[in-house]
């Protein structure tokens, strides 16, 4: 018995993760942006009420059309019960209060077409201009994705109080903002737009840069950032759609060589010695079928930039035949967007490989006192690297001692003791 | 697009004679109907009216009360809509599946609009 409840409350899990964002999205329509919470309650109702029925009975055929149900029946009940509690600040709120249009006005919300422009409106009143970047990312998790809150604080490697802070700051916002729940238009569109991608960026990121790499989580928070700018690509009627599709296509090559970033034991595998086989050539190929479409427009941003440097990565025959060059044509680029450190970091790795170690090193040599780079790990190891390929390994172990001070990560820890290892070897 | 008001009179509650099932079935072909209604973006508002009220004549200071009486033909409801001209708004009204019920007395009016302003 214990094993079919299991088994009832993971196949509602995983309904619950790709629905509840959609279900969340359109009851937020239907409450209004300051009533999201509640929308968020009546969906977990729902999805509680499934579990406990199919226990009894089994999972029914159309289990999705169950639980839209049972969310909307819901519904009713909420908006008959605090008729004058709420303010219902959306387009039907004149129709949830009569009787006779309550229902209609419902059945209306849950077609298949509003719900995919539900969720587009959903990821832009998550990413409005009132709520903070932060609070942003965690907010579109939690409502769109259907991440719980221990989920985001995990992901996020903080806790969850801080994460429970974020949202309740986040929708107080919304509330204040008295934020209306729909895609802008005219002159707000644009820089919302790039807000909305700067999130799920940040959203892919998230799951790509942490470093517990053998988190089924970490990926799908990828698949989740993936998803959600699909849902913006698949609209017609967008425009500056050029943007999204580099994002896209950035995020399909990076995703592509998750598999082979992390060993048995959990530790990172740099680039050169990834096995490319492992890499899943059905986002590669998906990766460049975006990157040719945001040609479509003649806009260039950092993602149409990070694309391409990926492109080349993920279509070179093994490491030897990287094109650098044109990779360091890239670099060059971007540094005229963003000449931060870390891209200067990474431009300075490319530069080893076309012009050599020592001007690689003098670039790092002129970046090493910057705030953003000085407790920075992947700073120490390139640098660390360079010297030891520079025949000055004793150089290298300082570099890789001295990271090891403000570390506190057990994989990374490991990480660079192993590599000290193998650096004193030559010593 | 003109805005019409379509009332609706009828004596006493008209679904109170039916048996439970034909209760329901009507529910959901009123449902269909105010959905298709919004379907069309031709629905700005439908509302029923508790039976309770209140009905008086007269000029200031002589009021009379009633008539009101729960046994005679009462307004239970209104549809606000947006309809081409009044032939259209007509036609609306008359497709209300109430009709398939019941007798009942509709009044369509066409909402006077202030220029510039609406």
């Amino acid at each position: 018995m214990a094993e079919t409840k299991t088994h009832i409350s993971d196949q509602v899990n995983h309904l619950f993760r790709h629905e509840y964002g959609k279900l969340v999205s359109v009851l937020t329509k239907t409450f209004g942006a300051s009533n999201m919470e509640l929308a968020e309650d009546v969906v977990q109702d729902a999805m509680l009420e499934a579990i406990r029925q199919w226990e009894h009975t089994g999972v029914p055929e159309n289990p999705m059309g169950w639980i839209y149900k049972v969310a909307k029946n819901k519904a009713v009940n909420i908006v008959n019960r605090d008729q004058y509690k709420r303010e219902y600040m959306s387009e039907v709120a004149h129709h949830l209060q009569s009787e006779w249009t309550i229902e209609p006005a419902l059945d209306r919300m849950f077609t298949d077409k509003e719900i995919a422009d539900d969720q587009l409106r959903m990821m832009f009143t998550c990413c409005n201009p009132a709520v903070s970047k932060d609070s942003q990312v965690a907010l579109t998790l939690k409502t769109l994705c259907g991440f719980g809150i221990p989920e985001i604080a995990n992901a996020f490697l903080t806790t969850e109080e801080n994460i429970n802070k974020r949202l309740v700051r986040a929708r107080k916002n919304l509330r204040e903002e008295r934020a209306r729940f729909e895609v802008p238009v005219g002159s707000e569109l644009e820089p919302r737009l790039n807000s909305v991608l700067e999130t799920l960026y940040l959203l892919f990121n998230e799951g790509y840069n942490a470093t517990s790499g053998k988190d089924l989580i970490q990926y799908e928070l990828c698949e989740e950032a993936i998803r959600l700018a699909e849902i913006i690509t698949d609209n017609p009627s967008f425009p500056f759609a050029s943007n999204a599709y580099a994002l896209l296509a950035l995020m399909c090559f990076n995703a592509s060589r998750f598999k082979s970033r992390t060993d048995e034991f959990d530790n990172i595998i740099d680039l050169e010695n990834q096995d490319r086989s492992l890499w899943n050539q059905e986002l590669i190929q998906n990766g460049l079928h975006y990157l040719e479409l945001t040609t479509q427009e003649r806009t260039l941003s950092i993602y149409h930039i990070l694309a391409t440097i990926s492109a080349h990565h993920c279509t070179a025959k093994d490491f030897a035949s990287t094109d650098w060059e044109s990779i360091l044509q890239l670099y060059d680029h971007l540094m005229q967007f963003d000449s931060s450190p870390l891209v200067v970091l990474n431009r300075a790795i490319v530069l080893s490989k076309t012009e050599g170690v020592a001007p690689a090193l003098t670039v790092l040599k002129s970046i090493e006192n910057e705030p953003t780079i000085k407790t920075y790990l992947p700073f120490y190891t390139a640098m660390a690297a360079l010297h030891f390929l520079n025949n000055n390994a004793k150089e290298a172990c300082k570099l890789l001692e001295r990271a090891l001070e403000f570390t506190n990560q057990e994989q990374s820890k490991s990480m660079i003791i192993s590599r000290l290892e193998t650096y004193s070897k030559k010593d | 697009m003109r805005e019409f008001m379509i009332l609706v009179r009828t004596e006493g509650d008209h679904l109170a004679g039916l048996p439970a099932e034909a209760q329901q079935a009507h529910v959901q072909k009123i449902g269909a109907y105010i959905g298709g209604l919004m379907e069309s973006g031709k629905l700005k508002g439908a509302q029923p009216f508790e039976q309770e009220g209140a009905s008086f004549q007269g000029g200031k200071g002589v009021f009379k009360d009633g008539p009101f009486n729960e046994s005679k033909e009462v307004i239970v409801g209104y549809f606000h809509i947006t309809a081409e001209n009044l032939e259209e708004a007509v036609a609306i009204a008359k497709a209300n599946p109430m009709f398939e019920e019941g007798q009942a007395t509709v009044e369509v009016r066409v909402v006077k609009q202030m220029e510039g302003i609406n």
